[in-house]
């Protein structure tokens, strides 16, 4: 592993801080009014379960990231797109990290039997897991939660990610590869050096579209006119996203013009991932004295429409 | 393609799988009030659901307690309801409940398919409001554990079982409702935890549970924005042992019912010590969040610790480090 960069001075950490406020914000606001449970899965969900796996490799992604690569091949064989996995972070240096974490499954490869997660060292829990070195063993628990499902009859799909929301969205364009569908995948970040998706994108065939900060590209409106433009000879059949409520917003506007289903992935915390501590209750609107969907169970994906 | 994905296995089948043959000469038998537990080790309310049978053979624990039930339907909390700070976990997911009825619809067969006997939590706002819920729940449970003591009803994180006249009261009205064995889950912020060990029993408790998480107030980093929806929020996890410890040391020594103790068990040992000071059952909480075999590998290490030991139970095994 590399070691981590000079530490941030207090300025910047405030304006970091200030950036994650407004953005924390923001994304709640987006988020208002737009989401719904999903309709019941036509198959089974796969049998959650947990095991010891080998972390195979982990090193260093896009300026900003850690690629996670973890032998556990019953999750690897039986994740579905956007489901996700409760990471156990061991102890390292002294800090005990008492909850797991919620990492959405990047990629599968169930004839090695590995899976992949990419994440960002965020706080305590992710500066801990950042520690884990090869060969060493992680409990994990997954597959968990209802992922993206592509609508019958789908020939073409977008998906759209914000940051590491990308990768929530990844195992929907792999599938989308071995169905035959069109898909295209849009990756939003800060800089053109933080963005993930576009190896991934080259091996799956899928097209990819980067768009960032730094180049005004990633403002809404401008997103909002190059999608239109992409897609002005004939919409997609069904758009997927994750990573920020006023990309969910956007997405939800687009699904509306286009007249196609539109399915959000959330975040929330989460201690069980199971459906038993009522930690993670989701943004959907419901009558105060019945308690609402719970993100690890009832999504992280759900339905998003204006 | 030619390949086939690998036949695979998992370290939860190979748990399950390493079932112990029953020791016979190993009893972990604890009895609350009239009902007899095959082993002292259960899950701690709200920390515990169907969905955990799962994960693990939830058969080997000696009782399953469910998430708190109020008498009509709860929505619980605003986001976060839960974080993670250095001293400990923090939550206030403020019960959302469906109610008695909905509890009995939905709910209590999925507990009761599990096998081992289920502990129904029951919460209300009022010292009075126990009994009606006890009284709709009927026999379904088999045994009721009081939660007198969740600091997140109400914003200020204080409650009923701080207070030994509203415990006597509450755990009077609910004798009159069932002859199920009762639990009084007493909070942690009580200026004498004695007294309301003592009320509860003189109220016909059959035992005590120690104790409930500890009222907290979790800021975010930096901007010191409170850290869950609530505000405050209940501490937990193994940070609270030591204050639990005493706790429990201070009740067993003030009644003559069980007392079962609860916070911060991760382990055996930390059951065991738990033990030496004199409780007769434990639950465990947040440990199952992070290993959701906790409880199962507990129950097993105690078991191989008495045959290793050659005594005949958990009694036997403190008393033998006692002696030594
Ligand atoms: C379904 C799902 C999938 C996710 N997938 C990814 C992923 O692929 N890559 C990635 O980098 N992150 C992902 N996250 C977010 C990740 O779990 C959090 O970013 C991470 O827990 C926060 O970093 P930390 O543990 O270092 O923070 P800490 O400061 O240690 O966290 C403190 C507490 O807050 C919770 N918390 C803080 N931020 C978040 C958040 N954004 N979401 C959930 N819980 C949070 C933590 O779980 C913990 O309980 C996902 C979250 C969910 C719910
Ligand atoms: C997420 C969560 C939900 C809880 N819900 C309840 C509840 O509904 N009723 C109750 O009596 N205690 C509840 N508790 C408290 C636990 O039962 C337990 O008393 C406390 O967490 C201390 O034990 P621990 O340190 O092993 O977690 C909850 C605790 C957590 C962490
Ligand atoms: S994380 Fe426990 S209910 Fe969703």
């Amino acid at each position: 592993m590399s070691p981590m960069k000079t530490p941030p001075t207090a300025a910047e950490t405030r304006a970091a801080l200030a950036r994650q406020a407004a953005f924390a914000a923001a994304d709640a606001a987006a988020l208002d009014g737009l989401l719904s449970v999903r309709p019941p899965e036509a198959g089974p969900r796969p049998e959650p379960v947990w095991d010891e796996a080998t972390v195979v490799s982990h090193e260093v992604v896009r300026e900003r990231y850690r690629r996670l690569t973890l032998s556990c091949g019953t999750i690897a064989a039986t994740a579905l797109a956007g489901q996700f996995l409760m990471i156990t972070v061991p102890p390292h240096g002294g800090e005990r990290i008492l909850l797991p974490r919620p990492m959405a499954i990047h990629r599968r490869n169930p004839l090695r039997g590995t899976i992949e997660v990419i994440y960002g060292v965020a706080g305590r829990g992710t500066t801990a897991l950042a520690a884990v070195t090869p060969g060493q063993r992680l409990l994990v628990t997954g597959p968990l939660g209802r992922g993206f499902e592509f609508p019958a009859g789908t020939r073409r799909a977008l998906m759209i990610g914000r940051g590491v929301g990308v990768c929530a969205v990844m195992g929907s364009v792999e599938d989308a590869e071995a169905r035959g569908i069109r898909a295209t995948l849009v990756a939003s970040g800060r800089t053109r050096g933080s963005l993930i998706g576009a190896a991934e994108c080259a091996e799956l065939g899928a097209r990819f579209i980067p768009v960032t900060d730094e180049e005004g590209s990633a403002d809404l409106p401008a997103l909002g006119a190059l999608l239109r433009s992409e897609f002005a000879a004939g919409p997609p059949d069904v758009v997927f996203v994750c990573g920020a409520g006023v990309l969910t917003r956007l997405a939800a506007e687009l699904g509306a013009e286009w007249g196609v289903p539109v399915q959000a992935s959330l975040e929330a915390h989460m201690a069980c991932g199971l459906g038993y501590c009522h930690g993670c209750a989701a943004p959907v609107r419901t009558d105060p004295a019945v308690e609402g969907p719970l993100v690890c169970v009832d999504g992280p994906v759900f339905d998003a429409a204006v | 393609m030619s390949e086939t994905p690998r036949p695979t296995t998992d370290a939860r089948r190979t748990f399950f799988a390493a079932r112990p043959t029953a020791g016979a000469t190993v009893d972990l038998g604890v009895s609350i009030g009239g009902l007899r537990l095959l082993n002292p080790v259960m899950p701690a309310s709200g920390c515990f659901g169907p969905a955990l049978g799962r994960l693990i053979p939830v058969d080997e624990l000696g009782a399953v307690v469910t998430k708190t039930v109020f008498g009509v339907p709860r929505g619980g909390n605003p986001a976060h309801r839960l974080t993670e700070i250095r001293a400990g976990m923090v939550n206030s997911v403020g019960i959302p409940s469906r109610g008695a009825a909905g509890y009995l619809a939905e709910l209590h067969p999925h507990y009761r398919a599990l096998g081992p006997p289920v502990i129904i939590s029951v919460g209300a706002h009022r010292p009075n409001g126990y009994a009606p819920v006890v009284r709709d729940l009927g026999a379904a449970g088999d045994a009721y554990e009081l939660n007198v003591s969740c600091p997140n009803l109400d914003r200020d994180g204080t409650d009923i079982g701080s207070d030994p006249d509203a415990i006597e009261s509450a755990v009077a009205a609910v004798r009159l409702e069932t002859d199920k064995p009762i639990i009084v889950k007493l909070p942690v912020l009580a200026s004498s935890i004695a007294e309301c060990a003592q009320a509860a029993q003189a109220a016909g408790a059959d035992a005590v549970c120690v104790a409930n998480s500890i009222p907290a107030l979790p800021l975010e980093a930096y901007t010191r924005a409170p850290a869950i929806g609530n505000v405050i929020g209940g501490l937990s996890g193994p940070s609270i042992r030591p204050i639990v410890l005493r706790l429990v040391w201070l009740a067993a020594r003030s009644v003559d019912i069980p007392v079962i103790a609860c916070g911060g068990i991760e382990t055996a040992d930390d059951a065991l010590d738990y033990f030496s000071v004199g409780a007769s059952a434990v639950q465990v909480g947040t440990a199952s969040f992070a290993r959701p075999f906790a409880m199962v590998e507990i129950v097993r290490t105690l078991q191989q610790r008495c045959t290793d030991d050659r005594v005949a139970g958990i009694r036997d095994l403190i008393d033998l480090w006692r002696a030594q």
